[in-house]
Formats: C-alpha cells, structure tokens, sequence
C-alpha cells in the first residue's frame, strides 16, 4: 500500500471554494422556503380553521358577534358555569350559513371559514399582524357583519317549508349575498351549548335528511332546464348561435322527438307553438329542449365547458365559504370538452346527462345575465371589526363574461319566460305585483320513479336588476309547481324588505 | 506516536490570547440572557401578571449561567493551550447551543424524564463543549485518525452491525443501542468515522482518483476499479436505509462523501454520476421500501394526509406560517392542544419549525447563517492545511455539520422528504451533541497550522512543510 503522498496538490482549493458556494446557494434555497412558508403562505396557513392556533384560540376565547347587513344580531357568546365562553344563534334558519362553534365538535360554515378572525388570531389589520408579538394581548377577537338579510333568511326556510332545498338570493350589482338557506334547518345552539352538544350532534349526524349538509353551496344537484342559461351564454356568447337563429328539424321533432346518434331527445309539453320554427326567445319562454340540444350541439363541447368555466363551473367558487364544484360533464369523454358523445352534449345542453350544479351556481349564472354580463364576485361578508379597526369588504368584480348586448337579450328571453304568455305557464308564481319578474323553471328528471328537482332563477327588477334568487326544491315535482312560486314569494318579501 | 497529547512529560503553560472570541464571547454573553428575559416576560403575561414572578428577570437564570460559564471556561482553556487555532467556532456554535437551551426551556420539561428537558440538555452542551475545549486544546497531531482508517472503517462497520444485532427500535428506526444504563445512537459517530476514513482513502488514492482512463459516453471516469469505493458507499447508504430504516444518515453519508469526491477530483462527472446513483436508488427504495414510499409521498402532498400520516409535516408547515416574518416571541407560539406542543417529536426532529415560529423569518435567517459560519469556517480551514489529509478531514467535518443542518431544515421546509437527523447543536439529544461537539473540536484542533504532520518514508515535503515555520 502507497502511504499517503504528503504535500498539497493545486486544485483542492478551488474545488472547496466551489462546495462553499454550493451550500451557500443551498442554504439560500432555505431560506427562500423559509420565506415562502412564512411570509407568501403565512397568512392562509395561520388562519385556516385546522391551524393549532386557532383551534387552541376557539376553546377559550370569547369569538366576536356576527350580525347581519342591517345590525340585527345572528350570533354571539354566553358564559357557562365555569365562566367557559359558548356559542348562541338567533335562529336555526341560520344553521345552512353560519353553521357552529362548539368546543367539542370543532365548527362548521361562517364560524369555521371565519375562525381565525372571530378568535382574534389574525387581526384585522396586516400592520397589527406583524407586530402583534409587541402587545400584551397578541389576540383581537372580530364581529363580522355580515350581508344577510335575517328576515329574508327565516321567509325563505318557512317557504322551503319541510321540503329539503335551498335558496341562494343575491345583489348582481356587488355580488352581496342576502340570503343562503338549506333545508332542512338544525338547531346550532344545542350543538354549541355543552350541555346539550353530544346528543344533539350525534342525532344530527345519523339524520338520513342530512341536516348538516349545507345544500346552497355545497349540495349539487341536477340543473334540468334552468341550465339552458348557460347553454344560451355559451352559444351566444360564442357566437355559434344568435338570437335569431331557428332549426328547420326543430318543429318536426316536437312530435316524436329529434334523433341524435340513435338517441331521441324528447321535449316537454309545448303543443301552442304548433309548426312554427323557434328563435331564441321563442325556444327559451316555452323551455324547447330540441331547440337548446340543436343549440347546444351548434355550440360544441369544447365551448360549453370554455363558457361555463367563466361562469365558474369546473373550480371551487372563491367565496367566504366552502363550495363544491358544479359540472357540464363528468370529463374523460373524447368528443370535446371531455363529453362521451353527441348524445350527452345534446343532453347536457337542456340540464340532463352528468351535468350538475349547486344553488349557488345557478345564482352566479343569473347574476352575470342580471349584470350585464359582468359577474361579481360573491361574498357574505362586508366588515370586520377589532380593536385594531374596521376592515371593509368592497365589491369586486370576478369575471367579464358577456357583452352587455348579449346579457340582455339572455335577459329579454327570461322576461318572456316569466311574463310572455306562453312562458307564464311554466313559472306560474312567479309573478310579483308591482315588480317585473325575469326568470327560468326547471324540472330536473332524476332517473327512476322518484319526483323531479324543482328549480327556479330569477331576478328583480327585469328593467334593471337589483336581487337575483336561485331556488332547489328536492324532488318538489315541475319548476312551475313548487320553486316558481317560491321564488315569487320570495321576490315579493325582498321587495317590502328594499321598500320599493 | 498514536494519540500525541499535549506533550505531558515538558508541559509549558504559553497562553496566548484570543482576543476575537472574547469579543464574540461577549456577545454572545449579551444576546443569550436577552432571549432568556424575553422567555421570562412572555411567560410573566401568559400566568396574568405584569411582573415577572419573584421580580426573576431571567426564564432559568442558573441554566444559563452555568452555559454561559462553560463557554468561558473553554476560551480560556483554549487560551491557556496557546495554540494559534480558530476564534470564530467556538462563540457560533456556543451561540447556536443557547438558541437550544432556551428552546428546551421553553418546551414542556416532561418530553425529557429525570433533570427535564431543558437541564438535561443543558448538561450534554456543557459536555459537548468541555470536549471541543480538550479536543481544541490538546490534540496535535492526527496520526491516529490518518494511519488506522481501515481500522476506524472496521470499527464503523461494526458499530452498525452491533446496531443492527442488538439495537432497539425506536419510532420504526434501530437507532438506539443500549449498553449498560448507556443509550446512545451510535450513526452519529457513524459519520465521523466516515470522514475520517474518507479522508485516509481519497487523500491517499487523489492520483489515480483524477486519471480519467475510462469513458462512459460523455462521462470520462478514473479506472473502473477505484470507483469501488463509490459502489461501496452507495450500497452501505441503501443497506442503512433498508435495515436501520435510517433516510436521514443514509443521505447524509452520500451527499458528504459526493461532495469529498468532488474536493479532490475537482471532477463535475462524478457528482452527475452520484446524483444519477441517488435518484436510482431512491426510485429503487421508493418502489421496494414502503416506509420511503410513505416519507415521499407525504413530501409530495401532506395535505392530502393532513390529520393522518402528514400530520406532523403539515404542523410544522403551520408553524412557520405562525412565525411569519417576526415571530410570535419566545414562548408565545407552539399553542398547546391538549398540554402538548402541536408538533409531534419536535425537540428532535423538529426545532427548525418551532424556532421558525418563534423567531420568525428572521430568527430563520439569523441561525441559517451561523451555520454557513460554521460551514465557511470549517472550508477555510481546510482550504489552508497543510496536507491533503487534513484538507479533505476538515472539509468533511465541516460539510457533516452543513449538510446535516440542510437535509433537516429542508425537510422541516418541505423541500425534500423528511428525515428524522437532528439538527446540530440544536436539537435535543446526547448522541448528537456529543458528536458535533467531537467535530467542532477536532476543526479547531486542525486549525493549527503548526501541527505536526506525520512524515512520509520516503517522498519529500511539499511547500506546506515550508509554511509551518511556527511549528518546531
């Protein structure tokens, strides 16, 4: 064996001074994730319901009160016997909304999306965030008011009645949401108090009604013919189709049904408009599903999905709360825009085949036909309040989806669809005295012997819209028969409510 | 001449002042007391009051005087050797071992049995630094690291294989080995031994490591046989990650020897090639090995297992989210669910985290350059040794400490998988600051540029024999 040759060779020490620099550059890379977790990550990660922090916070402090647009308390804190803080809720007309705080079962809806403001983990005011370490008292419990309407709120789950369904009510104009309902309702109070928490969380887990399930955000539900919205945005916003546009098989059809690829779509009942040919008012006030599968067909795929991504499908919406995510098609299909084939476009189109929706949705698609094609963002929450001030949400406008035109001829066709004289007959109820009333029923076919969804959207005033409302009736038979008129009640009480 | 101590029989006392690490000393004397007080007020306004309780400024002033002492002590033992060595290690390292002692105050004493968390560590740093002081002060020459490494290899290997015979699983990983009332883990030592071994093998193959006889497409490697070595390497690194399930040392053990290889061939080539080997063996680990699949699953997305198997990473990702830039202060973050710290195994393998928090982004920055310090040091000195077994020696020691503070924070940070290593001289455990402490103690020692180097039979000195003037 050689012994070690003793003396410096040339060259170790430039390779040393480039391992120097190698962990010099990775060490910056620490510190460079270092800087991503801690400043650009920072805020959502220490905010968000499951953070230590905050779960710690909600055991012991005592959560700011949440109100609603005009002041009224919705919900605030009591002091149990051992001087613990708990939780008491106006209403459990609420329950869909702001969901729970309970010590035991974590929380749920506003309170959860909201708990690192209403325990005062975050402040109000980035500044106070960053410097909170220097106070004696680091936490700054928040109210939040809130943009609902607590009476309109309790009128449309007394409308809902005992039916499962939701009602999403909102202002096109800022994207304010007036009122977020599901049906049926539970008792957040019992879950929040203590002493009566475990049994009334446990009977409300076993509930086969699913009670805890709040359906305007998060229920998805077959769109049936209110989803011919979205297929008129897509084709006239695409240009694929205009409002003139008529289909010569169209009349034809009617009787035994339009053959696509093997396939006969049906239509509904419309024996008034005889062999006349359909534009798209036409086709939109008496609902023609041939129309809207010849429609949608025209369209394509790959532009039904493109659209009513802008409208907000394929994605969670960004709001306050947690939302599921609406569909055109399951995906995976080769034909365009992920569909099997023809038939499940053609289906897809009128509101049947795999597409699905939440109330909330449906809402943001009035919204944008209610807005001139612009669509706001949706938000429930318009202040926060702490010591360290008030911060204010300001309106903001989430996409630009169509050209005002376009918005208002979609917005023509639901007028008609309301008021014309053969639309009425399918939104009977619909109807409000003394305000005109734009809108869409649908009747959302399930499969089986099972009664249909009951779906209406609408809004208020047609001439320039003030409030749009998404109504879902679980198995409440046609849209005429139970959502429509639910939606005219509701526009009715919107309209005592703004004092017009 | 084995372990040439301080010549015993002609001891002389020539001390020689070091007026640098005084003066860092001093400072680091300032800021310790500092975060113990800001420890203390914290905790004064947590129980309710205004005053911190007793009118006691300081969260364990007896702890940390008796720390701040034992770094005295080792300067001056330190300056009673007189040797010319280095000024800048010892007040770094001693300044990250109190960020470490206050941290373990901080926590609950519980997560440690007998003295408590905190005076148990306090007792393994005053021992890790009364060794870098011995080992600072009194080893001059290195014959008996340079002469024995086929010995200190066998020695290694056979620390591994007692491990692997007799040791006891803890958390999954054979680690742990007990002798006696003794528990320690002996893959710490492991990778001292490694680089001393390394440094006797590379030092004395660096010719024939640099010849560049075979090709492998654009690769131009050295003859085959003397990339034995890396084979060996690679398949000890898979057999410790197979059988001690040990993630952490196996890539640490790698990346340190890649990065020698490089020191002394200067060849980029062989990098590539290790890296290739590294990201084929963990292919390999992750499709054979289910706990690897696991680790790089939950790095992939913990989220997804956010309250089950990515529980403890997604934690430590809130936690540095927590700190932000500033921090919550010390002992005001890590809030408690249920009495315990929100991070499972935080003392060990998670202090990163929890100093994140805790001091922020800037506390971050602030102890990521005090182990560049230490890396910048260490580099230094082997830049200036005399010999290319000193050179390669201090650059491994160093790069053992570097890498080592690399994999854990990156995995703390989830930019690599996580591994359970501890982070040096912070981390909670004896094994590891025995370990650094050895290390630390030993880069001072080389430092010395009067030590004495073992001649050779028969090749004559290089230019660094003339350097050493000092020296006789």
């Amino acid at each position: 064996m050689t012994p070690a040759p003793p003396g410096r060779r040339p060259g170790i020490g430039i390779a040393l001074g480039r391992v120097a620099v190698a962990l010099t550059v990775a060490f910056g890379a620490l510190a460079a994730g270092a800087g991503y977790w801690q400043v650009i990550r920072s805020g959502e990660l220490s905010s968000a319901p499951d953070d230590a922090a905050v779960i710690a916070a909600g055991r012991h402090v005592v959560r700011g009160e949440i109100t609603d647009r005009d002041g009224q308390r919705l919900a605030w804190s009591l002091l149990d016997a051992n001087g613990e803080p708990y939780r008491k809720y106006l209403s459990s007309s609420l329950s869909g909304v702001l969901g729970y705080a309970s010590r035991a079962f974590g929380s749920a809806g506003l309170e959860r999306a909201y708990d690192a403001q209403l325990t005062g983990v975050t402040s109000a005011d980035p500044v106070q965030d960053l410097v909170k370490k220097f106070r004696a008292d680091p936490s700054d419990p928040q109210a939040i008011q809130t943009t609902l309407v607590a009476q309109l709120q309790e009128a449309a789950v007394r409308a809902l009645g005992a039916d499962r369904g939701a009602v999403v009510m909102l202002d096109p104009r800022t994207g304010e949401v007036l009122v977020l309902a599901s049906t049926p309702v539970f008792d957040a109070s019992a879950v929040a108090n203590p002493d009566t928490a475990m049994r009334t969380f446990e009977s409300l887990q076993g509930d086969l009604a699913k009670p805890l399930l709040p359906r305007a955000t998060q229920g998805r539900y077959v769109p049936g013919s209110v989803f011919k919205i979205v297929t008129a945005i897509a084709a006239l916003g695409s240009g694929a189709v205009s409002a003139d546009t008529t289909f010569a098989e169209q009349p034809s059809a009617e009787k035994d049904g339009l053959l696509v690829s093997g396939y006969r779509v049906r239509d509904g009942h419309h024996p008034a408009t005889g062999s006349k040919a359909l534009d798209f008012v036409g086709a939109t006030e008496v609902s023609c599903n041939i129309w809207y599968a010849l429609a949608g067909l025209e369209t394509g795929g790959d532009a039904l999905v493109e659209w009513s991504g802008k409208l907000g499908f394929g994605e969670p919406i960004p709001f306050d709360l947690r939302t599921a995510v609406s569909q055109v098609t399951g995906g995976g299909g080769s034909f365009g825009g992920g569909f099997k084939d023809a038939v499940e476009l053609a289906n897809a189109a009128y509101g049947q085949a795999e597409t699905v929706v939440t109330p909330l949705q449906m809402a943001l698609v009035t919204s944008t036909v209610a807005n001139d094609g612009v669509l706001m963002r949706p938000h429930l929450v318009q202040a926060l309040t702490g010591q360290a001030g008030t911060r204010t949400v300001d309106p903001e406008v989430w996409r630009r989806v169509l050209p005002p035109e376009i918005a208002r001829e979609i917005a023509l066709a639901m007028r008609q669809a309301v008021g014309g004289r053969l639309g009425r007959q399918f939104t009977t109820g619909a109807q409000v005295k003394g305000l005109t009333v734009a809108g869409k029923s649908g009747t959302a076919e399930l499969g089986g012997t099972g009664e249909p969804n009951s779906w209406f959207i609408g809004f208020a005033p047609a001439e320039d819209p003030e409030i749009v409302i998404a109504v879902v009736v679980e198995q409440g038979g046609r849209g005429a028969e139970r959502a429509a008129p639910i939606g005219g009640d509701l526009l009715a009480a919107w309209k005592a409510w703004a004092g017009r | 001449m084995s372990l040439a101590l301080a010549g015993m029989p002609h001891l002389r006392l020539r001390p020689r002042l070091r007026r640098r690490e005084l003066g860092l000393l001093v400072i680091v004397a300032l800021a310790l007391p500092l975060g113990s007080a800001s420890l203390a007020a914290t905790r004064a306004l947590g129980a309710g009051t205004n005053q911190p309780a007793g009118g006691l400024l300081l969260a364990d002033g007896v702890a940390l005087a008796w720390y701040l002492g034992g770094l005295f002590v080792a300067h001056l033992v330190l300056v009673l050797s007189g040797r010319r060595t280095d000024q800048v290690l010892l007040p770094t390292v001693g300044l990250l071992g109190g960020i470490s002692l206050l941290l373990m105050e901080r926590l609950p004493q519980g997560l440690a049995g007998g003295l408590g968390l905190g005076r148990t560590q306090l007792v393994w740093l005053l021992v890790s630094i009364g060794l870098i002081a011995v080992i600072g002060a009194l080893v001059r020459s290195d014959a008996w690291l340079r002469l024995y490494k086929y010995s200190w290899a066998a020695f290694g290997v056979g620390l591994l294989l007692v491990t692997f015979a007799f040791g006891h699983d803890v958390n999954g990983q054979r680690l742990t080995l007990s002798v006696g009332p003794v528990t320690g883990q002996p893959s710490e030592l492991l990778k001292v031994i490694l680089v001393v071994f390394l440094a006797g093998y590379l030092s004395e193959n660096r010719p024939l490591l640099i010849d560049e006889s075979t090709r492998l497409g654009p690769l131009r490697l050295p003859p085959l046989p003397y990339l034995a070595p890396m084979i060996a390497m690679w398949a000890l690194a898979l057999s410790i990650v197979v059988v001690q399930r040990d993630l952490g040392a196996a890539l640490l053990f790698f990346v340190v020897f890649l990065l020698l290889l490089y020191v002394v061939t200067a060849r980029v080539s062989f990098v590539v090639l290790g890296l290739v080997a590294l990201l084929a063996g963990g292919a390999l680990l992750y499709e054979l090995v289910p706990h690897v699949r696991v680790r790089v699953d939950i790095w992939l997305d913990p989220f997804a297992t956010a309250s089950g198997s990515g529980y403890q990473v997604v934690q430590a990702l809130h936690a540095f989210a927590r700190g932000g830039i500033l921090g919550t202060g010390l002992g005001a973050g890590l809030p408690t669910i249920g009495g315990a710290p929100p991070i499972p195994a935080l003392h060990t393998d998670f202090p990163f985290a929890a100093l994140g928090e805790e001091l922020g982004l800037v506390g971050i920055m602030g102890i990521l350059g005090l182990y560049l310090v230490v890396i910048e040091r260490g580099l230094r000195i082997a830049a200036s040794a005399v010999d290319d077994f000193r050179a390669i020696l201090a650059a491994g020691l160093s790069l053992v400490i570097g890498v080592q503070a690399f994999i854990i924070a990156a995995g703390n940070l989830k930019l690599i998988p996580l591994t359970g290593i501890t982070l040096p001289f912070i981390s909670y455990g004896g094994s590891s600051l025995l370990t650094n402490g050895l290390v630390v103690g030993l880069l001072i020692a080389l430092s010395d540029r009067g030590v004495e180097v073992p001649r050779a039979p028969s090749e004559p000195h290089g230019f660094g024999r003339l350097r050493d003037r000092g020296a006789a």
